[in-house]
């Protein structure tokens, strides 16, 4: 009871601490408001004015035709230019796209010949030029096909029904909004947790708690339920209000189990934080310390490239010490495909267990960090 | 005033301060200070701490910008920075904190040589004064120690040394004897008179709150509160007030309202005997070792209930440490301490309560106010909720920090915090109050209140008060004290008693006796031959002496970041391991799309198109979904991300000529994957339909085939693309961040005084400090070249010189980046945040790594253009897949040495000389 106490007591302190620290407390604002709306629209993998580029060499209406329907908002206004020009151009990067028209391409089409058109795509951009090649294709298939039977429904002999599960529109602000949130709930609760126990150590402070009646779990709790609190308190809001409400991203699962599963995670990553702290010295080898993980934990997540692309021992070890591949497995399942509780249970044991594995070190150190 | 030394050759004013004020935001440091400093002797400044003595002689030493008034020093004005530079060569200045202008991983010999290199001295030259340096302070046999394994006593003499090392005319040394013992302050003091012997033309201001130093000065300042309130020499300022010593004049010196009312000498009444029963404390052989180091060794000793015992001992003697193990704070390697009979165990909470502890640093919670402390303490010692209030309202009034109860304890005075930290270590009432050195910094006459509290303590609630210090005043007005010096306790005793039994005058001296006894041989040494002493000083050239103080920093950088394993690993390993994880992690190659397939139809046509699916790599096939629900839930799962469904009647309608409808379902949780997936989906019904058209024999005529050719990268492999263009990130990222915290260091740890107080200049500095991590992160980019094509198999094409030589010019701009950061930051963390958070944005966003550079809007493109990342994408890509050499990259290149001289220059105009 007694021990309950002391935690409630210190984690009003570091509750305190946090509200004293007006600059952590304008980062974790802009963080999880206009950071998150930002990158969210920013990193965008989506196909918007790519630049492209027309070879003509056959000055046909059709191939008029053709350069007018690469427009936008998928393509940048086509140049026409010449062959030595898109080599130049594609080599010095101004061209993601060259589409070649051949000469006496509308003749020879005209004539029943098979002709070929040819798209060259800069393939170093490969963000984007996959995609856009596809989209090209489409582009130009649509237009030949407008020119070769006008009027007919289609030529084709299957029709396909694209059904996009999750996300109809593949908005890719959906996806990436939900990840940015993940990043700064992870970034801040490293940063937050682990200078809250480093800030004691080098004021001096944390001297004084432990010739008090306070034991090293209590002091731990504190921080984490402090840190947590914040954190999470943040980041939930920033998920309904920001990306639901603000930037109209729908959210399937249930609120309350993306809380608890959201509150584990931010548990876990917050011992972790202990854990990292307790093995430096200072902040400044902190920072050096933590900026490797955060890069780690957050690009290795499956956030970025689905966990299924990366080689096997990689994702073992990434899913073994790193609790981000867990939590971005369980806030896609809750959060897009409306996942119940059965479902994300192993994700949420994994989370968990890395959450006193954690613990359970750094508490192990307490007293052995503070001889030094 | 008086000019003890009479008249020399040399100017009369070794420096001339006149109307000089200084503010730090709202503070007045300096208050209109007129004082005249006489040359060719011994001038001291005393008074308290945080009065302004340190302001002022770091103005005199030219280390701070002046604010208003004017300050001549050996006859120049040094407003003009003209004056400064020619003044740099003959000033040194030792700032304040025990070697804190040292390099801890530097040894001794190291230390001195980057200081000689950084007046230009040949090598020649600075070995010849480093050894006799050596010799005349005793640490010749110590030249490979590191600095920071010295001794305090140790470390002062290296800082004289480093400050000696150039013949100064004007020696500047800022509370020099802070902390140090008194044997080793003694040989300190007679090392500075040696010195002036042998040069008699040299001048010497010193700092110090230890007013029995300031009686063997010629002439004397006394600052009060940003003023000088008297200054002359020790005798005249006695006299003057009528004090016996220097200690009661300077209280006689301070205006009526800060001397409060008169209370007469501090007395401690005698205790009523030793009280029967277990005594209050008592050691019993206790032992600290951290790792080969004894930190403490075999202390013991017996405190009866409400005695006053002095622990006195020199920084890094043990002390502390002591009292950590007493406290419970610390285990003991060997020994027990009992606390009134019982064992001490450090999980044993119940002793707890009876323990006060003040610990040597300011250690109360700086975001909580003074009564937010108090009641957060009460509570955790347990104090009913019902006395709580009361019991705070009391100490509140027992400390008299009732009008501060609502103040941050950052804001207060010193001698107001020191109150309110025994507030609460004496919040639950404890028996024992432990207190380690809670009076350093704190003016003479707040002690005497503090002491005051401490006697009334014991002597009327009997408290047993165990308390450190290093001031020999105090330690006469305990009942008895310990003398301690590197780990063991010398002596225990009564103060009169110890006097008596080593046969001196004062404690001090006694003290004295004690460490001369122990001191080791070879450390005793000041032979003081000091006979080669300013030997012909030989001036190479200017190039010369410029080239070897940029080589000084560059030198010393690089023996630091080598010491550092922390550093050195995230230099060396930081960038493999994130190209490694960057690698394998942001990859666009789109592939083991788990498919499966819901064929409601099960006609030849149906299972023709199924297998279209199943026939490409990039699908992996899983088991077939047998009903409409099953669809759903694996897909909720996500274990299927893409799933075709043939709804029935597929052939037949085929057969028919109709147009049959088939449903593709992706997974949209992942746009670009969906996309990508839909973009292959597409591709496989062409390729379906085509194959009905041949198999039906229909043929019809004027198809058109749109080919695709993928330039550069024929496969299509992410990792040919990403991994060159991570190159260009990592090579940002980490070079900055690492420069940005190598100047930020120097701030922080207080070594940056060195580039102040020395002629070096800014762009030495800078320079100097950017050349290891260019030569470090040069020597990344070879290991992340070889990485990029041997463990990612990315082909190289290009010409290996041209990018070896981009690079070193792009490490020079990153490096010079972090430079810049580093200007406007203030400590480390920050640093590494700030270069993080303002490097990541255009870099990852606006250079070509996610979105080509040449598909951004025009004012994003503007933006990614001016930084060098989006020069150095296509230098990097091109050199691998492109086959790019110089005449496809000259531009870049160009460019990228323009932002690097860019930086430098910006740096160098953002970097001040003297601080603010």
């Amino acid at each position: 009871m007694q021990s309950l106490l002391n935690t409630l007591r210190l984690t009003v302190k570091e509750l305190r601490a946090i509200r004293g620290d007006k600059v952590m407390l304008a980062l974790i604002f802009y963080v999880f408001t206009a950071a998150t709306w930002l990158v969210s629209d920013a990193s965008s993998t989506d196909i918007s004015d790519l630049s492209v580029a027309v070879v003509d060499e056959d000055h046909s209406p059709l191939s008029y035709r053709l350069t007018d329907a690469i427009r936008g908002p998928l393509f940048a206004p086509p140049p026409v230019i010449s062959p030595g020009q898109a080599k130049q151009g594609q080599t010095d990067g101004d061209y993601v796209l060259v589409v070649s028209i051949p000469p006496h391409f509308q003749r020879d089409l005209s004539a029943g010949k098979d002709v070929s058109l040819m798209i060259l795509i800069d393939a170093t951009a490969v963000a984007q030029a996959g995609n856009g090649a596809s989209y090209m294709q489409q582009v130009l298939a649509d237009e030949l096909a407008k020119f070769t039977s006008p009027g007919a429904q289609s030529e084709d002999l299957v029709q396909v029904v694209m059904r996009n599960r999750f996300n109809p529109n593949l908005t890719s602000k959906w996806f990436s909004s939900v990840m940015q949130l993940m990043n700064s709930v992870t970034i801040l609760t490293l940063i937050l947790a682990g200078s809250s126990l480093i800030r004691e150590r080098e004021h001096g402070t944390i001297e004084h708690v432990l010739v008090m009646p306070v034991r090293p779990h209590e002091i731990v709790f504190s921080k984490i339920l402090a840190t947590g609190i914040v954190i999470l308190a943040s980041s939930v809001a920033s998920l309904f209000l920001v990306v639901q409400w603000g930037m109209g991203v729908p959210v399937a699962g249930s609120p309350l189990l993306y809380t608890c599963g959201a509150a584990i995670y931010v548990v876990a990553v917050g011992s972790l934080g202990l854990l990292l702290a307790s093995f430096t010295q200072n902040m400044g080898q902190f920072g050096l310390l933590v900026i490797p993980v955060i890069i780690v934990m957050f690009l290795l997540s499956g956030g970025i490239t689905p966990m299924e692309s990366m080689p096997g021992w990689l994702r073992l070890v990434m899913k073994t010490l790193s609790p981000s591949p867990h939590y971005v497995e369980f806030a896609q399942s809750v959060l897009y495909r409306g996942s119940g509780l059965a479902l994300v249970a192993g994700n949420l044991v994994a989370m968990a267990l890395m959450a006193l594995v954690s613990l359970v070190i750094v508490i192990g150190r307490f007293r052995k960090v503070l001889a030094n | 005033m008086s000019d003890p030394s009479g008249a020399t050759a040399a100017p009369a004013w070794i420096a001339e301060l006149s109307g000089v004020s200084h503010l730090y935001g709202e503070t007045h440091a300096l208050s209109d200070v007129t004082l005249q400093v006489p040359a060719g002797c011994m001038a001291g400044l005393i008074g308290p701490d945080g009065v302004g003595k340190s302001t002022l002689l770091a103005l005199v030493a030219g280390v701070r910008r002046l604010q208003s008034g004017s300050v001549r020093v050996l006859g120049r004005d040094i407003a003009g920075a003209a004056a400064r530079r020619e003044n740099a060569p003959r000033v040194a200045y030792m700032p304040q904190g025990l070697g804190r202008n040292l390099s801890p991983t530097l040894t001794v010999r190291e230390n001195l040589d980057f200081f000689g290199r950084l007046f230009g001295q040949k090598a020649a030259e600075r070995a010849a004064r480093i050894d006799m340096l050596l010799e005349a302070t005793g640490l010749a046999p110590f030249p490979d120690r590191p600095a920071g394994k010295l001794s305090g006593g140790m470390k002062q003499k290296l800082s004289l040394c480093s400050a000696l090392i150039h013949d100064p005319d004007l020696l500047i040394l800022d509370e020099p004897t802070t902390g140090v013992d008194p044997l080793s302050r003694r040989q300190f003091w007679e090392l500075i008179d040696t010195l002036r012997q042998r040069m008699p033309d040299m001048s010497v201001i010193v700092a110090t709150a230890y007013m029995e130093e300031a009686e063997r000065f010629d002439w004397l300042a006394a600052m009060n509160d940003g003023a000088v309130i008297a200054s002359g020499s020790p005798e005249a300022l006695r006299s003057q007030t009528g004090a016996a010593t220097l200690e009661q004049a300077f209280v006689q010196l301070l205006p009526e309202a800060a001397r409060g009312p008169d209370q007469g000498p501090v007395v401690l009444p005698p205790r009523e005997g030793d009280g029967e029963g277990a005594p209050a404390i008592e050691a019993r052989g206790l032992t600290k070792r951290f790792g080969q180091f004894t930190a403490v060794s075999d202390v013991s000793f017996t405190i009866p209930p409400g005695e006053i015992f002095g622990f006195l001992g020199s920084n890094g003697c043990g002390k502390s440490t002591t009292m950590k193990m007493m406290t419970g704070l610390l285990d003991p390697t060997e020994g027990e301490t009992r606390l009134f009979g019982e064992k001490l165990r450090a999980s044993d909470m119940k002793s707890r309560l009876g323990i006060g502890y003040m610990s040597q640093n300011f250690s109360l919670y700086a975001e909580l106010t003074v009564e937010q402390n108090l009641v957060l303490h009460a509570k955790l010692y347990e104090i009913p909720a019902e006395r709580r209030a009361a019991r705070v309202a009391e100490v509140l009034e027992e400390f008299e920090l009732g009008e501060v109860a609502q103040s941050m304890p950052e804001g207060l005075p010193l001698g107001i915090r020191q109150r309110l930290q025994l507030a609460v270590a004496t919040i639950h009432e404890p028996r024992i109050l432990i207190l380690d050195e809670p009076t350093s910094g704190v003016d003479p006459v707040a002690r005497d209140g503090f002491w005051r509290m401490l006697i009334r303590m014991s002597r009327e609630r009997g408290v047993t008060i165990f308390i450190s210090t290093h001031f020999m005043n105090e330690a006469e007005r305990c009942d008895r004290i310990s003398l301690m010096h590197a780990g063991r306790v010398l002596e225990v005793g009564a103060p009169a008693e110890i006097v008596a039994r080593r046969g001196t005058d004062t404690l001090e001296e006694a003290f004295i006796a004690c460490l001369e006894a122990e001191q080791p041989a070879e450390e005793v040494g000041a032979p003081t031959d000091l006979s080669a002493y300013g030997a012909e000083k030989a001036s190479p050239s200017a190039a010369v002496q410029s080239a070897t103080r940029l080589w000084a920093y560059s030198w010393r950088e690089t023996l630091e970041l080598i010491r550092d394993p922390i550093r050195m690993f995230f230099a060396l390993v930081g960038p493999l391991v994130l190209l490694l994880t960057m690698g394998y992690g942001i990859s666009f190659d789109v592939d083991e799309l788990n498919f499966a397939v819901f064929d409601q139809d099960h006609t030849p046509e149906s299972r023709l198109l199924a297998e279209q699916f199943t026939a490409i790599p990039q699908f992996t096939e899983r088991p077939e979904i047998k009903a409409p629900a099953e669809l759903d839930r694996r897909m909720s799962t996500g274990e299927i991300s893409i799933a075709l469904a043939i709804p029935d009647g597929f052939g037949r309608k085929l057969h028919q000529g109709e147009v049959p409808e088939v449903l593709l379902w992706v997974d949209g949780a992942m746009p670009f994957r969906a996309e990508t997936a839909r973009g292959y989906a597409l591709g496989l019904l062409d390729g379906f339909a085509d194959e009905l058209a041949l198999a039906r024999g229909q043929t019809a005529g004027g198809t058109v085939d749109i080919q695709t050719r993928y330039l550069f990268n024929q496969a299509f492999k992410s990792a040919n693309a990403m991994v060159p263009a991570m190159l260009m990130l990592i090579l940002m990222l980490i070079p900055a961040i690492m420069s940005a915290i190598s100047v930020v260091r120097e701030k922080e740890t207080g070594t940056i005084a060195n580039f102040r107080s020395t002629p070096v200049t800014r762009p030495e500095f800078l320079v100097g400090k950017q050349l290891p991590y260019i030569v470090i992160s040069w020597i990344s980019f070879w290991m992340l070249l070889a990485m990029g094509r041997w463990v990612f198999n990315v082909p190289f094409t290009g010409d290996v010189r041209v990018l070896g030589a981009i690079s070193l010019l792009y490490v020079c701009a990153t490096t010079g980046f972090g430079q810049l950061i580093s200007s406007f930051t203030k400590t480390q963390v920050s640093a590494v945040f700030a270069t993080a958070v303002i490097s990541i944005i255009p870099t990852v966003n606006f250079s070509g790594l996610i979105v080509p550079v040449s598909s951004l809007n025009p004012g994003g493109r503007i933006f990614g253009l001016s930084f060098p990342g989006a020069w150095y994408q296509p230098a990097s890509v091109g050199s691998f897949v492109k086959g790019f050499g110089w005449s496809d990259l000259w531009l870049n290149a160009l460019m990228i040495a323009i932002f690097a001289l860019a930086y430098l220059g910006l740096s160098v105009l953002a970097m001040r000389k003297r601080e603010a």
